[in-house]
């Protein structure tokens, strides 16, 4: 498999009044062309940050640095924003999360629809009206041809969701990214959903990078996982290791601390205290202050990146030379 | 055990749509129709189904907190329905409610031991250095350190202010808590922080719970029973264990089946239902789910089905399932 995505000690750093909030903190990743990738965390560890990032939709006071972020070996940084406009929606594409607020209400979903098309791909008002229509159809979405004309208030969330990846999809991106596509929607929509992006993603073949904090969704989506916390990325690997052999104190209170619906269990393992603030990082390892492994050297240094197994990695101290030397 | 505190028959609750030039009620939204279940002391019955089903609806008719349409609701053998203004007054020291979002259900101009101590006075029980202790004793319950009464809740987390939120709904020691999706707006390590504090609780005060979610694979962990609502009715209520191995109304498979596993290796049968659940307003004829159904068949369109009992303890509403 070759790379498509290659992301390279990416910062973002947001500079307000009370000072720098570092959303993300030095990530990298690849990832490889038909591929999906997922991207697990609570609300505020920077995974939505980091894509918009590589979109380069990140604005005042908002600062991206990385050592490289390369899209089929094109730097996207050094890119011009009239190169960039012609990459996103064409080369990249965006889900957002929630499908009430990202449509636009004073425009039908053919005119937002066809914008896409008609900028990307050069297609007259009849031919991308037919493309558009055939896009819906491709969605799943019935009466096409009158929803076309339609605003986004007379459908429902699920249809909405539908329309926005008939959006997104309409000029076959290199890279989808689906920001918790699902999380606003009820589970049997969800389902829907689910199914449908599946089903597209062997269709078009896109790669996917799909975010979500709920790791079942994930499971169901994804061949290879991150999970980050505080902006850094914690643990990297194939769903099914991560599933059944997690390594991380974070990933596997992450994964207690949600009951199974095939599972019973006494009482939830939880993890205890809250995601620290911004603006106020604890040093050393931000898992720190509610690890339950918490050694003396967690609290003065960042853990680097250890390889568990190829293609399995952790930032933890635990795996490392010095840490298990410590432990013993 | 087995007493039941709360016993709902034929609960409703109908919103009127108004149009025309006299603003005249031209329909009805049956946001709870018909609803009849019975919570017994200490248990936790667990209310399951979409949004826009009724769930929160019905737990705020419950309480009178909006005004019912119809039916009845006895607690410890009183029609919460018929009591005056006084009487209500007092069963609210009995019956209380955590509401879904901490961020807008707390008075952001009053500090945290108003807010937990303002029902202490509004009732009459403890002024001064008791409701003071009182406070702190609650504070403490919940997770809180004694000293935060003096913060205001923009100084606490989402998953500190809804253990404000619990500690002000138990401090009047009520027997009974509605919880309206106590968690569906923290992240998932804080949600097991509230829920296990909540199952701790219960056991301390011996509270009774109907726990409001969406959140399937929560309600069964806290529940005892649960009941399934789609459109405004009950479509399934029973034990929880059976409800889980046993799902017998089409809709609940269905909805049990949408829930992702964690599990990549998982080779469960996925039902995947068509289209969205229909307005409240204009509900079909005959069963509300036969247009969604997989096994639909003429009697489903034409007939509702009534909630019937198969197993001992297992009540649903569906024409094709037997008895037995």
């Amino acid at each position: 498999m070759s790379e498509l995505l290659q992301v390279k000690n990416l910062y973002t750093r947001f500079h307000t009044e009370d000072g720098v909030v570092p959303a993300v903190n030095g990530i990298s990743f690849n990832l490889n062309r038909g591929e999906s990738l997922g991207i697990v965390g609570e609300s505020g560890c920077g995974k939505s940050v980091a894509c918009l990032s590589i979109m380069r939709l990140i604005g005042h006071p908002g600062k991206v640095e990385a050592e490289a972020m390369l899209l089929d070996g094109v730097e996207l940084q050094s890119l011009s924003e009239k190169k960039m406009r012609s990459i996103r929606g064409n080369d990249m594409a965006f889900i957002f999360q929630e499908p009430m607020t990202s449509l636009n209400p004073v425009y039908t979903i053919g005119f937002q629809l066809q914008e896409a098309i008609r900028l990307h791909q050069g297609l007259d008002k009849k031919q991308s009206q037919d493309k558009s229509i055939e896009m819906l159809k491709l969605v799943g979405i019935p009466r096409a041809e009158k929803v076309f004309h339609e605003y986004p208030h007379s459908l429902s969330g699920g249809m909405r969701q539908r329309a926005m990846i008939a959006m997104a999809l309409s000029c076959e991106p290199k890279i989808l990214f689906a920001d918790e596509p699902t999380t606003a929607l009820d589970v049997t929509i969800q389902a829907q959903i689910l199914e449908l992006m599946r089903d597209l993603k062997e269709r078009i073949n896109t790669s996917i990078i799909f975010i979500s904090h709920d790791l079942g969704v994930i499971s169901e989506m994804v061949e290879r996982v991150i999970v980050m916390y505080c902006g850094s990325i914690i643990e990297d690997t194939d769903i099914s290791s991560l599933v059944k052999d997690p390594k991380h104190p974070y990933t596997i209170g992450l994964i207690n601390s949600k009951p199974q619906i095939n599972v019973d269990l006494e009482k939830l393992d939880s993890i205890p205290g809250a995601v620290p603030n911004p603006l106020n990082m604890p040093g050393g390892c931000p898992y720190h202050p509610r690890c339950n492994k918490v050694m003396d050297i967690c609290k003065e240094k960042f853990p680097e990146k250890q390889t568990i197994s190829d293609g399995h990695h952790v930032s933890c101290w635990l795996f490392s030379k010095q840490g298990r030397e410590i432990k013993s | 055990m087995n007493e039941s505190i709360l016993q709902l028959e034929n609960v409703k609750k109908y919103f009127p749509i108004r149009g025309g030039v006299f603003s005249r009620i031209i329909g009805q939204v049956k946001a709870v129709d018909d609803v009849s279940f019975k919570i017994n002391k200490g248990e936790t019955l667990g209310l399951v189904g979409e949004s826009g089903c009724g769930k929160s609806t019905l737990g705020r008719t419950i309480l009178k907190l909006l005004d019912p349409s119809g039916g009845r609701v006895y607690y410890k053998g009183n029609n919460i329905f018929e009591t005056d203004k006084n009487e209500l007054r007092l069963l609210r020291r009995e019956l209380q409610i955590i509401f879904q979002d901490p961020f807008s259900s707390l008075n952001p101009r009053l500090n945290v031991g108003e807010i937990i101590g303002e029902s202490l006075e509004i009732h009459g029980i403890a002024t001064g250095k008791e409701k003071q202790e009182r406070v702190e004793y609650m504070l403490d319950v919940c997770g809180l350190a004694p000293h935060h009464h003096r913060r205001y809740p923009h100084e606490f987390s989402g998953g500190q202010r809804q253990r404000v939120g619990i500690a002000r709904a138990l401090t009047l020691n009520p027997d009974f808590v509605v919880a309206d999706e106590p968690i569906s707006s923290l992240d998932v390590s804080i949600q097991a922080q509230i829920v296990n504090l909540m199952e701790d609780l219960q056991d301390k005060f011996g509270l009774t719970y109907l726990f409001i979610s969406h959140d399937l694979s929560m309600v069964r962990h806290i529940s005892d029973n649960v009941a399934v609502m789609y459109l405004g009715k009950v479509v399934e209520i029973c034990e929880k264990k059976e409800l889980y191995q046993n799902p017998l109304h089409p809709y609940t498979q269905a909805l049990l089946s949408a829930v992702p596993v964690l599990d990549p290796d998982s080779k469960l049968e996925r039902i995947i239902l068509s289209g969205d659940v229909p307005s409240p307003a204009d509900p079909p004829p005959g069963c509300n789910f036969n247009p969604r159904c997989r096994y639909a068949e003429k009697r489903c369109r034409q007939e509702e089905p009534e909630l019937r009992e198969i197993n001992s303890g297992h009540f649903v509403s569906c024409h094709l399932v037997q008895e037995g």
